[in-house]
Order: structure tokens, then C-alpha cells, then sequence
């Protein structure tokens, strides 16, 4: 948002000049524990809002993200610990004032009866406003801001029960930045957007965190909203909240599976240099079955899809020789499964082809990807033709026609292999098949 | 306008009866009693019994409209009233047990029947608070079914007093049926305190009336202090119920149906909503008392009858219109 000499940012007037505030820490949880009642939700959380910077919090369902935002505005209750917002404890700030500090933007919002929806946003001035007061004329200029801002303004003069949860979550944030509040908080403030209006709420976010101080604390499902969107991220997760670090650092393939049970690609999106998340698999859908060990020759993409199926039906999978940043290297991260390591476009050298041909006589069958064979990777169909000589079962992707890039050392290998015994299949379902009639012998 | 419409129906109510006076007639006699030179027959009929009769209707009608339009906006449910939250039943028995315990001092029951109602209502209100609070917090749901149920239980402890004390008995089945055969300025002074203290609060408060449409925790986040702001409207409306029901029995209807008829037409702010409610309230009291009294004149039939008969389809019909509209 750019600076805009007819709306001015506004000054805060409010409750901040009447008390000493630590500007630097508009919100701090200090051990605090929340939850509702004798339960606890979220136990000892240290974390910390600052002046100007978007902090994030992910994690699963029900672990406590909401409770933690709730506890601010005293809809959960806070049972150990401190709480203070702009330097004073919570707990003695009256309703007033800490709507003055403080804006909220539920994830969900009704309006149980309509109400014309620029009313509904001017009952966001309501703790700037005396007892008998009515909306004066900078009142009516900070609401035609908020709606502004907010991209509601053509919505001013219909009745709030007649728009959409989109429309409504847009309108909650405008009667949220009515406020004028030092801190927002928000709860999944994006669910019921379409593409346009969550990329455009979060740019505001972020822009009234930069430009105007606001310090935000939000909770975000999406993981590369919340990547992409945040100055620091706070992953929440059974009961406990890790200390909040930078996107990069917070979110990675470990905590992912260790928070979600996801195995994930976890890696930087080329356009916007954030982090970005690429789910493969989710524990829970790993078939229950132990099957043997398989070794994968994959390379360049070509043994994700494989690894990824036998992964989910329960093999253990371990994978030939992959260049590092190579796309089968990353799933192989993901999905935890062992590899060789090769240096980026670099040949297999000899240490590399001694941990292949390891892998190979540890494993019940090997598994041959389409992937083309070059000068570099063609000692795993060496390895893979030996095996295949001494009994393990193989299973060969598509044909070598094609792919043969070794003057055709890598097409001796394979007719070496299938003269072995070496299966070949159409495809990844056929290669599954004959995988599992090796295992059931 | 509606206070014009409230103007008109007082005249008619004062004009219209088993003896009918010209409009005309009824401000002269007004005028007169006002300057202090009332004299024969007519003038007493409109000063001292018709006027009388008409105001307290207007009164109670304005009190039960309010104490709805509080209800239905505290739990934000259009069902929320007197009745079903158990208010009216607890003011009932509350003035019943006063009724019957002063069966032979009709004076003292003029200070203590109101009282006994007001103490009732609030006791009411606040076992059922209690009952519906988890943790400090009122949860509407368990709020109506708790009113549900102690109306219920309250109104079966009310039937066996008045099986009990069947010497009054057809005073009170009157009473409870609802009216203002009783009307005087006596009654008047005793329960237009109760009204003005009940009303005064909510009428200041239409701006935090609004905010708790968006939710408890939505007005709390807009700084209301919500659980305390509820107690002080549910106070307020217990005082307009107990003030009501003190006077007329328990009437139906003119709680429940008059503040949603008014945001029918209206809209749900309050700021417009509660002062034209109270205004409507008064007048379709007034209106139902003077049907009351004049279809069968001269017999007298309960105005809860008139109420309920004609708010039923004038309430369906609004429902229709408003489906229709959309």
C-alpha cells in the first residue's frame, strides 16, 4: 500500500500515548499456558509479536493455534504464564482498551441478523467512540479506508446476509482495520477466498506491517501462504509452540512429516523465492503390509513416480546413485528413503558405485526407471545386469530404445539383465505387479 | 409517526368502551382534569377509569415489547422472550405467593405484589444464568432450554398455589389469563417507576445492543465488556417483565412478536429498533385491550386472548411478505 496523501496513515492516538508502551514488543507470551477451564490447550509458550513484522502459525488441527489467539482477546483462557500486549499485562486492560490495541478477524463470521455492511464495519470504531457519541467525520474517513483497502467498498450498501463467506471475511478484516488496532490477529484470515482476494488480503496484511508498524500474528493452514507471507514463522504442534524462526529454517521435510505426517518436498519456489511445500505422501496412507527392500535406479524425475508408489505399498525403498538438487533427490529426502549422493551434473565416481552396488546385494529386487542412461549413470545398470546375474529379481521400465546415450554400452547391460531373467514392464502399475510376485515368493 | 399512532390509539382506547365518547370530548375532558375543573359523569368515566386503563395497557405493552427486543438480541434468537426464559413465569409466582399471602390486605398488596414479581423474575433470571453458564460463559442454547424447563416447573408450583387457595381462585385465573380490569392510577404509580428504571439503561445502550448481533466474542473484540453489559440488560428487561406482569397477568405474544415485527419492517438496528418496539408494543396493547373490552361488551374477555388471536396471523402474514421480498 502506498503512501496516500488524502488518507494518511493514522496516528495513533489512543490508549498507547496514555501508557508507557514497549513499541518494539506489541504482544508477548511468556511460558504462558492457555487452554479452557482445567484444559490445557497450549502449554509454556514463549513467542513474541514486534512493530512491523508478520509472524506465522502453522500446524496441525486442534493443536492449540486458535486457543493461542484467543487467549489474547480473552476468549480462551490464559492458566500460566504472562500475556501482555504492548507492554501491559493483558489481564488489566479493559475491553476498551484492548479493542483499541488489538484487531481480530475470526475464521468464521456470522451476522446472525443483516445489517447494511458499511454499519457493520463502522461498529469497528466502537472503542473510539464516547458513550453517546456518534461516527463523526474521521470516524466515516478510517471506514471508507478500511473498505477501501479491503476491495468491500461496492458492497457498502447491501445487507450483510446477503454475501458470500469470501465477502464476509473481507468485511470482518475492514471492520478489524477500523480499529485501528496496533496488533492484528488472524485466524486462517484467507480460508474462503478465491486465488485473487487471499493474495491480495495477505499483500495488505503485509503492507500495513511495513508501512504503517502493525505488528500481525496469523494462523495459516496453506503452508506456502504462510512461507510467503511471513516475517518469521511459529510451528504449533501437540501442545507445544517451537521457538518462531524464518520460513526457510521453520518449515522443512522434517518437521512437515514430523507436525503433519506428510512426507513432503520441501523446496524454493523459483518464481517467488519462498519456501514452497509439495506434499508426496501421508503417513497414514502407507499401506500396513512390510514388504522387502527394493532398490530404485531412478535419476532426472524419472524414479519419483516409482519411489513414491512402492513407498505407499509398504516397500522399503532405497534408491541408485542421484545427482544432488536432481527432482528424484528431493522426493528421495522426502520420503526418507536411503540414496547414493552424486555432486550436481557430476559422474558416478567410484564411492558412489561401491554404495550402489551395497544397496543392490542388500535388497529382495531392484526396480528400473525409464530414466536415459548416460557416461555417468550408466555403472547402475552395470550393477543392476550383475544382480540380475546372481538371482535378484529385476524389473525393467519401457524399453532401452531411446535411451541410450553410451554408444550402446547401457543397451548390452540391459540384454545382459533380460538374458538373466530380468522382467520388463509397460509401465509403473506393470512394474508394481511383478514387484509383488517377487516379494509373495 | 409511530408516536402519532400511539396518540390515536390512547384517544380511541379512552373514547371507545360500553360507553363511547366523541374524540372530541375525550380532549376536552382531558384538558379539564389537567387545569383542575373536571366535573360529572363523563369526566370521571374518561379521568378516572377509562385513562387510567389505557395507560397502563400502553405501559405494559411497552414493557414487554422491551424486555423481548433485550432478550432477542442478548442470544441473538428471535424466540428469545419473557416466556420462554422462565422471567414471566417466576415474576407470576413470585406475585402469586405476595397475592395469596396478602388475601385480606388489599393495600399492602399494592407495594408488595410488584416487588414479589420483580424479586421473582430476577431470581428466575439469574438460576437460570446459572444454570446455562459453563465457566463464567452463557451459552444461548442451554439458556433457552433452562428457561424452557423452569417456566415449566414454575408454572406447575403457580397451578398447585392457585388449586390450594381456591378462594381467590377465579381472581387469580383471571389475573394470569391477563388484563387491566383492575386499572387505576394506583396501579400506575406503582409500576411506572419499575418501567422507567428498566428502560432507561437499554435506551442508553442501542450502539452495544447492536455489537451483540455480531457474537459474543465479536463485541468483545470491539471492546464491550459483554458478560457484565448482559447481566445489566437482563436486569432491565426482568424489572419491565416483573413490572408487566405485576399489573396484568401474564400476556402472551406482545414480547415475542412485537420487536420481530418491528425489524420486519425496521431492520435489526437499535437505535431505531427498541424505541420504536416500546412505542409498538404500547400501542398493539392498547389497541388489544379496547378490542377486549368492546367485541362482546359488555363482557370482558382476556386481552392475552386478543393478543394471541390476532398477533398469531398478523405474524404469519409479515413472515409470508418477508419470505416473498427476498
Amino acid at each position: 500500500m502506498s503512501p496516500d496523501p488524502t488518507h494518511p496513515p493514522s496516528p495513533y492516538s489512543t490508549i498507547a500515548d496514555k501508557m508507557t508502551v514497549d513499541i518494539a514488543s506489541l504482544l508477548a507470551y511468556a511460558a504462558a499456558t492457555v487452554g479452557y477451564g482445567d484444559t490445557v490447550v497450549v502449554a509454556d509458550a514463549t513467542l513474541e509479536v514486534r512493530a512491523g513484522e508478520v509472524v506465522g502459525l502453522v500446524g496441525p488441527n486442534g493443536a492449540g493455534k486458535s486457543t493461542l489467539l484467543r487467549a489474547v482477546t480473552g476468549d480462551a483462557d490464559l492458566l500460566g504464564g504472562t500475556l501482555s500486549l504492548a507492554g501491559a499485562d493483558s489481564a488489566s486492560l479493559s475491553a476498551v482498551q484492548r479493542a483499541r490495541l488489538v484487531g481480530v478477524v475470526p475464521q468464521q463470521v456470522t451476522a446472525a441478523f443483516s445489517v447494511e455492511t458499511r454499519e457493520f464495519v463502522t461498529m469497528g470504531r466502537h472503542p473510539h467512540l464516547a458513550r453517546f457519541a456518534v461516527p463523526g467525520a474521521r470516524d466515516l474517513e478510517v471506514v471508507e479506508r478500511a473498505m477501501r483497502l479491503t476491495d468491500t467498498l461496492h458492497l457498502a450498501e447491501k445487507p450483510t446476509d446477503e454475501l458470500s463467506g469470501g465477502d464476509l471475511q473481507r468485511l470482518a478484516l475492514a471492520q478489524a482495520l477500523a480499529q485501528e488496532p496496533r496488533l492484528l490477529l488472524l485466524d486462517e484470515p484467507t480460508s474462503h477466498l478465491d486465488l485473487n482476494h487471499r493474495l491480495q488480503v495477505l499483500d495488505l496484511v503485509r503492507d500495513l506491517a511495513r508501512d504503517e508498524g502493525i505488528g500481525v500474528l496469523a494462523v495459516f493452514h496453506d503452508l506456502d501462504l504462510a512461507a510467503r507471507y511471513s516475517d518469521r514463522i511459529a510451528v504449533v504442534a501437540a501442545g507445544t509452540v517451537a521457538p518462531a524462526q524464518t520460513p526457510a529454517r521453520a518449515i522443512t521435510t522434517a518437521t512437515v512429516r514430523e507436525v503433519f505426517g506428510v512426507r513432503a518436498v520441501v523446496g524454493v519456489d523459483p518464481v517467488t523465492g519462498t519456501v514452497s511445500v509439495t506434499p508426496v505422501l501421508r503417513d497414514g496412507a502407507v499401506a500396513p503390509v512390510a514388504r522387502g527392500r527394493v532398490l530404485v535406479i531412478g535419476g532426472s524425475g524419472c524414479g519419483s513416480q516409482l519411489m513414491r508408489r512402492l513407498v505407499l505399498e509398504g516397500w522399503d525403498v532405497v534408491a541408485g546413485a542421484l545427482n544432488a538438487g536432481d527432482a528424484d533427490q528431493a522426493l528421495a529426502e522426502a520420503l526418507g528413503v536411503g540414496y547414493a549422493l552424486i555432486p550436481p551434473f557430476a559422474p558416478m565416481d567410484a564411492d558412489a558405485v561401491s554404495h550402489v552396488a551395497g544397496l543392490a546385494a542388500s535388497v529382495l529386487a531392484i526396480a528400473v526407471s525409464d530414466v536415459p542412461f548416460g557416461h555417468g549413470n550408466v555403472d547402475n545398470l552395470r550393477i543392476v545386469a550383475e544382480r540380475a546375474e546372481s538371482g535378484t529379481p529385476v524389473v525393467l521400465l519401457g524399453d532401452i530404445e531411446g535411451r541410450d546415450y553410451t554408444d550402446g554400452v547401457a543397451g548390452q547391460l540391459w540384454a545382459r539383465a533380460r538374458a538373466a531373467g530380468a522382467h520388463q514392464a509397460p509401465d509403473v502399475d506393470g512394474a508394481l505387479r511383478l514387484l509383488e510376485s517377487a516379494d509373495r515368493e | 409517526m409511530l408516536s402519532l399512532g400511539l396518540f390515536a390509539a390512547m384517544v380511541a382506547g379512552v373514547a371507545l368502551g360500553a360507553v363511547s365518547v366523541a374524540p372530541g370530548e375525550v380532549l376536552g375532558a382531558l384538558l379539564r382534569a389537567v387545569t383542575g375543573a373536571a366535573s360529572g359523569l363523563s369526566d370521571t368515566l374518561i379521568v378516572g377509569v377509562r385513562l387510567p386503563r389505557v395507560v397502563l395497557a400502553a405501559l405494559v405493552g411497552a414493557a414487554l415489547a422491551g424486555a423481548g427486543t433485550l432478550y432477542q438480541a442478548l442470544f441473538r434468537n428471535p424466540l428469545a422472550d419473557p416466556y420462554i426464559l422462565g422471567v414471566s413465569s417466576g415474576a407470576g409466582l413470585g406475585a402469586m405467593i405476595a397475592f395469596v399471602a396478602t388475601a385480606s390486605a388489599t393495600m399492602l398488596r399494592f407495594g408488595v405484589v410488584p416487588l414479589a414479581a420483580f424479586a421473582g423474575a430476577m431470581l428466575t433470571m439469574l438460576l437460570v444464568v446459572r444454570l446455562a453458564s459453563t465457566r463464567g460463559r452463557l451459552d444461548p442454547t442451554s439458556l433457552l432450554l433452562a428457561g424452557v424447563a423452569l417456566s415449566y416447573t414454575l408454572a406447575a408450583v403457580t397451578s398447585f398455589l392457585m388449586v390450594v387457595s381456591r378462594a381467590q381462585m377465579s381472581a387469580i385465573v383471571y389475573w394470569m389469563m391477563g388484563g387491566f380490569s383492575q386499572a387505576s392510577w394506583p396501579y400506575i404509580a406503582m409500576i411506572a417507576p419499575m418501567f422507567v428504571l428498566g428502560v432507561i439503561l437499554p435506551l442508553l445502550s442501542t450502539r452495544e445492543l447492536n455489537l451483540m448481533l455480531l457474537g459474543d466474542e465479536r463485541a468483545g473484540h470491539l471492546g464491550l465488556s459483554v458478560e457484565r453489559f448482559k447481566l445489566l440488560m437482563l436486569a432491565s428487561a426482568s424489572l419491565m417483565t416483573a413490572a408487566a406482569v405485576a399489573v396484568a397477568g401474564l400476556i402472551g405474544f406482545v414480547g415475542l412478536m412485537v420487536p420481530h415485527m418491528v425489524r420486519l419492517v425496521l431492520g435489526p438496528d437499535h437505535r431505531r429498533l427498541l424505541p420504536a418496539s416500546l412505542i409498538a408494543g404500547a400501542i398493539v396493547l392498547v389497541l388489544a385491550d379496547l378490542v377486549a373490552r368492546t367485541i362482546i361488551a359488555p363482557i370482558e374477555i382476556p386481552v392475552g386472548i386478543v393478543t394471541a388471536v390476532l398477533g398469531g396471523p398478523f405474524f404469519i402474514w409479515l413472515l409470508v411478505r418477508g419470505e416473498r421480498r427476498r
